[in-house]
């Protein structure tokens, strides 16, 4: 590893143990040499005090042991005189011995000797004359009668010229008449034994009288001046006879220095000698012993410092590894190796440490190892999917090309037989003029019904290929059931009594009801399997019976149709549903036919989420079943035949083809409304800028300018009041629808135009009152989306949209009004779109519709519009709530099956 | 830790000692280092003679040389903290006044002066700077010092030979020359303590125990000297003192040369003398101790509270091969007593 790294990393973290361990053996060595070395400086403060003592008061007894030996060095020397038998000596002879002793003793100033009587007999001096035998009498002198055999007689401390420390000594001879011998002594002599008297280095000694005077001092002049030093009180106190205090006395001397001071006394003399020694003289060897004792310590301890520093590393850098370890570790980066060396358990830990790393990372290989393999597996896996579903693509693709080139070709050929019918169907009915006979309305009739059957067959084609394309949309509305399956019945009667069958019809009483539903396509179907019994059945009869169960929300309409054919095998049971499958090949021949019937009703059912069923014995007969439900009608809308339109319209018929033009304007006419003709688009263009029209009927091909773009021309006309354009065209293909939206289309009429078809595209005016038409429509919900919604998620979560686009929506709606209020137009744009996507999401399509509308508007539009805008985005979220309120409440209540 | 003092003890002591030593020393010298100190020095002999040539100086047996020992000894070095000035007053009265005001001009720390006249005259110009004289017989007679042990003023020093002192020196040249009839006192009246009267008295009062004349015979030039002498040398046996006199103590040259070319015995004050070729001196014992002053002064004791010192030991000097050319015989009282013969 990088142990750079590892260094500097472990140094960051905050070393808690580190600083830990190195106080804790820091203080514990600091204490440990601090106590020793306190108690070591102690003791040995004590002994060196008391040794110092010691030796002061040796050297002070030293010292006065050395001044009464000089003392009493003289003694001798005048005694020896004193004793020299009178008679052995003449006067001449004593002075000689005299002149000797002071040649011999420097400190004898003077020696005077007196007989017993008193009388100086010889004086020898230094400074003055020498007297012999002058017989003075000196006998009241205190050293003469003082002075005896055992004792000498030691004089005061006397000052000779005022500044000479003297001292007279005399003593008596023995014998009869003892001499006595009276000496000056010069004690200024004294001066050089006590100075030569060493006191440790800057120490002194200095001797005082009996009185306390000053005798001799090393400097010599404090003696000089006589000092009396008794006011001092150790030299009282020593004076007084007390003992020197053990431990030596501290005091300031005359110069003010503190020093250590003891004092012996000189025996016989009474004098005191005063050792003194500076303190900081005295005690230097204690401070220097404490001074030492300091240094060590600091130098142990900065020894213990150091060892601290390294043992506390030496244990908290292993630790710190460790912890940077188990970072690393955390972090993902297993390749760490601890290199911990310590030959301990901390060695083993890291070593155990390093072994688990080791096998995580082995671990992590094996995992990622796998997961490589799977995923190459798994994307070998896609990459094999996706070449085959590129395969299924572009077979898919080659499919709906076919398919889409079959529904053109379908289209063309619808379009080219139905032109012709259309002409031939609007002539028949025209022909009814109310003036014709019997036998000519009943050949009309069945002209008229030739040619429905002409168009029928067309129109099966045409639907199939609608169905085939998955183009094909219901076109729901309110209808009389009843009446549709009777009308049904009604127009297949005939056929069944031209075959001498018999036509039952049994309805319930539930059928006599408004439902809602595809009525063309449902009635297609009944003709269809009607048709098919009537067909196949040589004998017997047919039986339709119709029933309803009401639900809740829709009523479930079953259709059972009964004949007595031929049958069917029950191996073509399902096969009859397919594509051009009869029964039977000969059945083509016996019967003719499309092969498409079956295929057609089923499909429809099944775009009616219904079912279509058959059981069928050959020979016995068949009976098809047909299950619908069918939804449940908003109101009653009363279904008149050809009721009188609500008002006279002003309407423009545009078509190219004369008969077309000529049929439409006779169904308008009987429609009750005004038509104008416009043989062409552009003549349309015209006719629509210079004339008002509430309609206008576009054929959508034409030679010149289709109706497409008539249309286009017209929105672009910008009209005051733009008249609702209706398309008439046999192509209802999608593609056709998506070109008819861009041109503002909305409204198809298929070709031929039936005159209920024209009447009900007419009549279906916007204009009546949007909100509420709409929702009398049911488009403000896509049943369709929202059912595939439910069927995806569950009714559930659905139920738990619903209740939260519940919240969200009411909550956006009073945003988008507060928006709307202050013209905040960006919130108002944001807000209409989490609206639009929000309702989008449970498939209120209007909501969502109308949201975007909006969401693009916002931003150019007036306050007062947008204030209008949300007031009806209002209503229209109301209104969506409360139709999907109704088709969820009892869904939600049921299981889904 | 454990101590062992006794394996310490020696070097420690040594070590202390040596510190001591140096630290005093240093001390010393770094007390002083601020200023430069002026010691100044006052004479009355020629500063050609043997006493006060500068190669005598570092000899501690003389007075000039033992005071720059004992200053050296006591951290005071010349030319580094302090600066020696000498001046001499010899050549007359105006000399005098010359010399004085020279050195005070110097404004020194301390004056040292060598006997009574020049102590005078530096005490009449100066009150204040501190004077130490090396030689004077009387300072509180003179009026230089208060008393002896408190001097009080700004003058202290060392005292000579007390005035009892003219008996002794009769009685030893008496002891010389038994036969004296007359003893006759040479002085310069000018020089000498109280025109000789302070050693004449005891010199009478001694005489007139023995039955011995006095004779003074005081000289005011050195021209004077040899006839003084002279008259001395004619019957009756006579001898002469010579008294403590700067005067004489210039002109001892003269003075010895007069008394051998007279053969008049004669006793000295000073050694001095004998160097010269004299015959006999008894007087106070050259203990030079006005470094010891010096020093204290230089640190800033009072010259007052410093005790004029008088001298302790007195010496006797004896040339006996002069005795001889005398014809005089040293008896044994005399031999006994002698610190130093010379032959």
């Amino acid at each position: 590893m990088n142990e750079t790294i590892d260094q500097r990393d472990l140094r960051t973290p905050p070393g808690r143990l580190f600083r830990k361990y190195l106080y804790s053996i820091v203080g514990l060595a600091f204490a440990a040499l601090a106590v020793n070395t306190g108690f070591d400086i102690w003791f040995s403060y004590r002994e060196q005090k008391q040794l110092l003592a010691a030796t002061q008061r040796e050297q002070a007894a030293s010292a006065a042991i050395q001044i009464g030996q000089f003392i009493g060095q003289i003694e001798n020397q005048i005694r020896w005189l004193s004793r020299l038998p009178p008679e052995l000596s003449s006067n001449e002879d004593d002075r000689l011995n005299a002149i000797r002793l002071l040649r011999l003793s420097p400190a004898i100033a003077d020696i005077t000797e007196l007989d017993s009587q008193g009388r100086e007999q010889v004086r020898v001096s230094r400074r003055v004359a020498d007297r012999i035998g002058s017989k003075a009498d000196l006998s009241t002198l205190p050293a003469f009668h003082s002075a005896n055999e055992s004792r000498a007689y030691y004089g005061p401390v006397y000052f000779l010229g005022d500044t000479e420390p003297f001292m007279t000594l005399a003593t008596r001879g023995t014998g009869r008449d003892p001499n006595v011998i009276v000496a000056d002594v010069n004690l200024r002599f004294i001066w050089d034994l006590v100075a030569g008297i060493r006191v440790g280095n800057t120490g002194r000694a200095y001797v005082v009288d009996r009185m306390g005077v000053l005798i001799a001092h090393p400097d010599l002049w404090p003696a000089l001046r006589r000092s009396d030093l008794s006011g001092h009180a150790d030299v009282r106190a020593a004076l007084d006879g007390v003992g020197p205090p053990s431990g030596g006395l501290v005091k300031e001397d005359m110069s003010g220095q503190r020093v250590l001071s003891t004092y012996a006394t000189v025996p016989s003399l009474g004098w005191l000698v005063f050792v003194e020694l500076p303190l900081s003289e005295a005690y230097a060897p204690i401070y220097a012993s404490i001074g030492r004792s300091t240094f060590l310590l600091i130098v142990l301890l900065a020894f213990a410092a150091l060892v601290s520093l390294l043992l506390s590393r030496r244990m908290t850098v292993p630790i710190q590894m460790l912890m940077q370890g188990a970072r690393r570790i955390e972090s993902g980066d297993l390749g760490l190796r601890l290199a911990i060396k310590t030959g301990d358990e901390l060695e083993a830990l890291g070593d155990q440490f390093n072994r688990m790393a080791a096998h995580l990372r082995e671990s992590y290989a094996t995992l990622e190892r796998k997961v490589i393999e799977r995923t190459c597996e798994l994307e070998k896996a896609r990459d094999h999917a996706l070449a085959e579903h590129d395969a299924a693509e572009r077979a898919r693709g080659a499919a709906v090309l076919a398919n889409e080139t079959k529904s053109r070709f379908l289209a063309v050929v619808s379009h080219e037989l139905r032109t012709p019918l259309n002409g031939v169907m609007g002539v028949l009915q025209l022909l009814d003029d109310g003036s014709l006979s019997e036998a000519q309305r009943r050949h009309l009739a069945t002209a008229a019904a030739s040619g429905e059957t002409l168009i029928a067959l067309v129109d099966a084609i045409l639907e199939y290929a609608r169905l085939e394309a998955s183009t094909e949309t219901l076109e729901t509305r309110d209808f009389r059931l009843d009446q549709l399956i009777e009308a049904a019945a009604d127009l297949m009667r005939p056929q069944a009594f031209g075959k001498r069958l018999t036509f039952d019809l049994a309805c319930d009483e539930n059928v006599e009801t408004f439902v809602h539903g595809d009525p063309v396509r449902l009635n297609r179907i009944l003709l269809n399997l009607i048709g098919n019994a009537i067909k196949f059945t040589p004998s017997g009869g047919i039986g339709l019976k119709a029933t309803a169960a009401r639900h809740d929300d829709h009523v479930l309409l079953s259709l059972t149709v009964r004949d007595t054919g031929i049958g069917i095998a029950p191996d073509m049971h399902e096969r009859i549903f397919e594509d051009f499958v009869q029964a039977d090949d000969s059945i083509v021949r016996r019967f003719g036919g499309t092969g498409l019937g079956l295929a057609i009703a089923r499909r429809l059912t099944r775009l009616m989420r219904g079912e279509l069923t058959v059981e069928s014995t050959p020979g016995a007969g068949s009976t098809f079943t047909l299950q619908v439900p069918l939804g449940r009608a908003a109101g009653d809308v009363a279904q008149g035949v050809l009721p009188a339109p609500s008002r006279q319209l002003r309407v423009l018929l545009v078509d190219d083809d004369p008969v077309n033009c000529e049929v439409g304007e006779a169904i308008l006419k009987r429609l009750g409304h005004r038509a104008t003709i416009a043989r062409n688009g552009a003549s349309a263009v015209a006719l629509a800028r210079d004339q008002a029209f509430d309609i206008i009927l576009m054929d959508l091909h034409m030679p010149d300018m289709d109706g497409v773009e008539a249309a286009s021309r017209i929105g672009a006309l910008g009209l005051p009041r733009m008249p609702r354009i209706i398309a008439a065209t046999a192509d209802v293909s999608g593609s056709a629808r998506e070109r008819l939206a861009g041109a503002s289309i909305t409204k198809i009429v298929s070709k031929p135009i039936l005159i209920n078809a024209l009447r009900e595209a007419i009549e279906d005016e916007p204009e009546v009152g949007p909100a509420a038409a709409q929702l009398a429509a049911g488009v403000l919900i896509d049943r369709h989306f929202l059912d595939d919604q439910k069927e995806m998620l569950g009714a559930a979560q659905i139920a738990k949209l619903h209740h939260l686009l519940q919240e969200t929506s009411d909550r956006l709606i009073q945003d988008i009004a507060k928006a709307a209020a202050i013209g905040d137009h960006v919130q108002l744009a944001r807000l209409t779109h989490q609206l639009g996507s929000a309702g989008g999401a449970l498939g209120l399509v209007n909501l969502f519709e109308r949201c975007r509308e909006l969401e693009l508007a916002a931003p150019s539009m007036s306050p007062p519009e947008c204030q209008n805008a949300a007031r009806e985005l209002a209503a229209l979220q109301k209104a969506s709530m409360s139709a999907l309120d109704d088709l969820l409440a009892p869904a939600e209540q049921r299981p889904v099956t | 830790m454990t101590e062992r003092p006794s394996a310490f003890a020696v070097d420690r002591r040594g070590f202390i000692r040596l510190a001591g030593t140096t630290a005093a020393g240093w001390i010393a010298l770094g007390a002083t280092s601020d200023r430069m100190r002026v010691v100044a020095s006052l004479t009355a002999l020629p500063l050609d003679d043997e006493l006060t040539r500068r190669s005598m100086i570092d000899s501690p047996t003389s007075r000039l040389g033992g005071l720059i020992v004992g200053l050296r000894q006591r951290g005071w070095v010349e030319g580094v903290n302090f600066h020696f000035e000498l001046r001499s007053t010899f050549g007359g009265p105006d000399k005098l006044k010359t010399a004085v005001q020279e050195l005070l001009e110097l404004k020194p720390d301390v004056v040292l002066t060598g006997s009574t006249i020049e102590t005078a005259a530096v005490f009449a110009a100066t009150k204040t700077i501190p004077i130490v004289f090396a030689t004077a017989n009387d300072p509180v007679g003179n009026g230089f010092v208060e008393s002896l042990a408190h001097p009080g003023g700004n003058v202290t020093g060392f005292t000579n030979s007390t005035a009892e002192m003219g008996g002794k020196w009769l009685q030893l040249v008496r002891e010389a020359v038994p036969d004296l009839a007359r003893v006759g006192v040479l002085f310069n009246p000018a020089t000498t303590p109280r025109a000789g009267r302070f050693f004449l008295d005891s010199i009478e009062q001694e005489a007139a125990a023995c039955g011995v004349s006095v004779a003074p015979a005081p000289v005011n030039a050195s021209t004077d000297i040899d006839q003084a002498i002279r008259h001395f040398s004619e019957p009756p046996r006579a001898a002469m003192v010579a008294l403590v006199d700067s005067f004489l103590v210039i002109h001892r040259q003269a003075v010895v040369a007069a008394a051998a070319k007279h053969r008049v015995p004669m006793i000295y004050p000073f050694h001095y003398f004998m160097d010269a070729g004299g015959l006999m001196s008894y007087g106070p014992t050259l203990e030079v101790r006005s470094a010891d002053y010096v020093d204290l002064i230089l640190r800033g004791t009072k010259a007052g509270d410093l005790p004029v010192q008088s001298p302790r030991k007195y010496e006797l000097l004896i040339n006996r091969t002069i005795a001889h050319s005398l014809g005089l015989t040293i008896p044994f009282t005399l031999l006994a007593r002698a610190d130093e013969i010379r032959e």
